[in-house]
């Protein structure tokens, strides 16, 4: 392990991290956008659930590696080929806890509050989704992490990301440059799992002290709620 | 839709069929790749999560686990082990099972942890052993959670077998990383097409045995409570 | 004026919840709705703020069919407390209970000091309560948070589902107690669903007996329910000892207490003995210099005591359980003279002075005149056996 490779190479270290941290966070973004109003459709019309969930287990299942590929005839080689299937992928983490954590939201509650006069739309923003949060932000971890993970996948592709250093160091046969790309990409998970938590903590102060149940039944994941 | 013309075409061609660089021996070796490791993962995984799960010991670790194990970048992992070791059985074999380890503990875990306390106390007082408890209770109910965890596992070996291609093995990935470096967009769409037949494939086989092998009781359970 | 107008609910499948109910509930009482599981009580409040609709009839507040309303505004004006509370747990006390006055356009401060004025009034304080969050609340203090939130932007109707069923019977009689005292300061209509007979019966001004299958059996105040079941139905319902948990609405205040068997401790044995001979009773309640009870000296045995002894330095039998004649039933009163080893009680005012005393024959005519006095009023004669009286 050479140490001192690192300090001399910062001009270019720094950039890919920033290029995957980019590529580790947009996807999740937008994951998130689209899949909170899908989310809510699946609430409300219970049948729509079940194919949706399919459709979405089905992405999964598919090698990023490959998405990426089928991608490039119409994205060419850019970023955006890289951003469509993360984002295909945060939503397939995304939608199953928006989904349970609007079911999570206790019966009582929300028939006091459509007895106080809340309307429909104004009791999903008040007290719907505020109480749903805990567990959109467990999903929005997994998915924070597993993207930056995955955007290093597209250095294969010539995406630029921490991936560089993995390729670069395969064909130098040089350790060091892989050891340093595998910790940035730790380190970079491990940074936007905290502030995750910190936001949590921060947004959800009732729900401080208390575990919440993970969502056991996400396509193919394990739970991931670590203490609080 | 050049995509699917390009892979069309490329599949098309008997020569993709025939040979040492064949469709055919290409799928094997991928499923060899992935097959192996994951049921050596599962040998090693679903005990260690059986016993953590009914001693209820080491549940922190469990969960931290799978949030590390997403974070570690496969390719990283790959070109790491092969850059230390050489490229041999190892280079793949040792990465593979140790990304396939963590779904399947974790949720035979929380399969086993997940079981409704008032349900093993009924079992206790009807006289179990702590053995019983385990084989007659635990493991039934926590079967779909496992299942679920075996499943994980798959998609992900299949997904990084793939991958491995980029260290020298074989296997469908093969395609994608020379189509892409003798810039054959043949080649690589219609490996890519190979592939995602593949994983969806795997994806039905694992959904379908779950009617086989989880009790028929907790299946209707899980759909009246969707 | 809430009033059903033959009002039905009928589900697809079937089922009949409310079977054309004509129903008058009165401003400013409490009117109970009472009957076992299914017997489409429940249904019938939530028809009133809308949470469900009718299949036919109509239900009106104050003349005007509910239907005609916007649901959400309707609702606004209409508290709604339920079994499990349902409090927003991600707001602290003081916002839940603000969110009605907030709902309808009141600036964030005086919302929030309304919330403070009302969880004073439902017995909570507001300096620790009132940042904390619901899941750091008792059963107890939750539902009361629940009523103060009903209560938040002062409607005239108050709907109550249960609302004390979820809690241990020593919180839910406290609870009940805060309901009696909060409509006497508050004057609101309230209408409480409840299963169980003997809350409707303390609480209610009014209590509908509901029958299975949505039909009414009884509309009447509880003394009437107890003293006059209108069918058999109705009878078992309410259970039994109907005739002495009626004892508890004709006030002690009838009875007709003995003065002269009440001495001071000071008396000397003979002026005692000569007292109780006057009064013509075997026992006589020593009270001392403030006027409260000691005990009860037995005439017969101060003979055999020099009669130069106060009565202070007597053996006296043990006062038991006292009575306020001034805020007591005739049940309180009968209760405390079985429990007493002389049968006999003691009536004591506010400060705890002794009064009078009462035995089983003044209690006996004072329970015969109340119960012909409720019978008189509502048309009933009382048979008697054969004695002309």
């Amino acid at each position: 392990m050479q140490w001192s490779w690192i300090p001399q190479n910062w001009s270019i270290i720094w950039p890919y991290t920033l290029d995957n941290l980019l590529l580790g966070l947009v996807p999740p973004l937008i994951g998130l956008v689209i899949s909170v109003p899908v989310g809510i459709a699946c609430v409300a019309k219970r049948w729509l659930y079940p194919p949706v969930l399919s459709v979405a287990s089905a992405l999964y299942a598919l090698p990023s590696l490959a998405l990426f590929v089928v991608l490039i005839d119409y994205t060419g080689l850019g970023n955006l080929t890289v951003i469509i299937p993360l984002t295909l992928f945060s939503l397939c983490v995304l939608l199953p806890n928006v989904v349970d954590g609007l079911r999570s939201v206790q019966e009582p509650v929300r028939q006091a509050a459509t007895a106080m006069g809340f309307g429909q739309l104004r009791r999903l923003v008040q007290v719907e989704l505020p109480l749903a949060m805990p567990v959109v932000i467990a999903g929005l971890r997994i998915a924070v992490v597993s993207s930056i993970s995955l955007a290093s996948l597209g250095q294969l592709i010539g995406v630029s990301s921490l991936g560089y250093f993995f390729i670069d160091g395969l064909q130098r046969d040089f350790p060091t440059e892989i050891y340093v790309g595998l910790a940035l990409t730790l380190l970079l998970a491990l940074l936007c799992d905290v502030i995750l938590v910190a936001a949590r903590t921060v947004l959800t102060p009732w729900a401080r002290g208390r575990r919440i149940a993970p969502s056991a039944l996400t396509p193919g994941l394990p739970p991931a709620m670590g203490p609080a | 839709m050049s995509f699917l013309t390009f892979a069309w075409d490329w599949l098309k061609s008997p020569q993709q069929w025939q040979g040492s660089d064949g469709i055919p021996i290409r799928i094997l070796q991928h499923l060899y790749y992935s097959g192996l490791s994951l049921l050596i993962a599962a040998l090693i995984a679903v005990p260690i999560g059986l016993l953590i799960g009914h001693y209820r010991r080491g549940g922190f670790v469990a969960v931290n686990v799978a949030n590390i194990w997403r974070a570690i970048p496969t390719l990283g992992l790959l070109i790491l082990v092969v850059v230390l070791l050489g490229l041999g059985v190892l280079a793949w074999l040792i990465p593979l099972v140790v990304l396939a380890i963590p779904p399947i503990l974790v949720n035979t875990y929380e399969g086993v942890v997940g079981v409704d306390p008032e349900l093993k106390d009924a079992a206790r007082g009807m006289g179990m052993t702590g053995w019983q408890l385990l084989w007659k209770v635990e493991v039934p109910v926590a079967i779909p959670l496992i299942m679920l965890g075996l499943r994980t596992a798959a998609i992900f070996v299949v997904a990084t077998a793939t991958i491995a291609a980029e260290i020298g093995v074989g296997g469908l990935g093969r395609y994608i990383i020379d189509g892409l470096a003798s810039n054959d967009y043949g080649e690589v769409a219609g490996g890519a097409a190979v592939i995602v037949v593949l994983a969806l494939l795997i994806q039905a086989l694992f959904t379908g045995l779950r009617r086989f092998v989880v009790p028929r009781g907790l299946r209707l359970q899980a759909r009246s409570s969707r | 004026m809430i009033t059903f107008e033959a009002v039905t609910k009928r589900y697809p499948d079937g089922t009949v919840a409310v079977d054309s109910l004509d129903l008058d509930i009165p401003d400013g009482k409490v009117m109970v709705l009472v009957g076992p599981s299914g017997c489409g009580k429940t249904t019938t409040l939530r028809m009133i703020n809308r949470l469900v609709e009718p299949t036919a009839g109509r239900v009106l507040i104050d003349g005007r069919n509910v239907a005609d309303s916007d649901p959400s505004k309707l609702r606004r004006g209409i508290g709604y407390v339920i079994q499990q509370t349902g409090l927003f747990p991600h707001r602290t006390v003081e916002d839940n209970i603000a969110t009605v006055p907030l709902l309808i356009g009141w600036k964030k401060a005086s919302a929030r000091a309304r919330a403070r004025e009302l969880m004073d009034l439902v017995g909570l304080d507001p300096a620790t309560m009132a940042g904390r969050y619901p899941y750091q609340l008792s059963g107890g203090q939750q539902q009361r948070v629940g009523v103060a939130r009903a209560l938040a932007a002062d409607p005239p109707v108050l709907l109550m589902d249960e609302p004390f069923s979820a809690v241990d019977p020593i919180v839910r009689a406290a609870l009940q107690d805060e309901l009696i005292r909060l409509q006497a300061e508050l004057h609101k209509t309230v209408v409480l669903v409840t299963h169980d007979v003997e809350e409707a019966i303390k609480v209610g001004d009014l209590v509908a007996v509901f029958r299975p299958g949505g039909h009414l059996a009884q509309v009447d105040t509880p003394e009437r329910l107890l003293g006059a079941p209108a069918d058999d139905y109705v009878r078992d319902f309410v259970g039994f000892d109907r005739g002495i948990r009626r004892l508890s609405f004709f006030p002690a205040a009838g009875l007709d207490l003995a003065t002269d068997t009440v001495i001071s401790a000071v008396t000397t044995f003979a002026d005692a003995i000569t007292a109780g001979r006057r009064a013509g009773e075997p026992w006589l309640l020593v009270a001392g210099a403030d006027g409260r009870p000691l005990g009860w000296a037995a005439v017969a045995d101060l003979a055999a005591g020099s009669p130069a002894a106060a009565l202070a330095d007597a053996e006296l039998a043990p006062v038991g359980h006292t009575f306020r004649p001034d805020t007591d039933s005739l049940r309180a009163a009968l209760d405390a003279t079985i429990l007493s080893r002389t049968e006999r009680a003691v009536g004591v005012d506010a400060s705890g002075r002794a009064i009078g005393t009462t035995s089983y024959e003044r209690l006996r005519d004072a329970i015969r005149a109340a119960e012909d006095a409720a019978d008189a009023g509502a048309g009933l004669v009382r048979q008697t056996a054969g004695e002309a009286r």
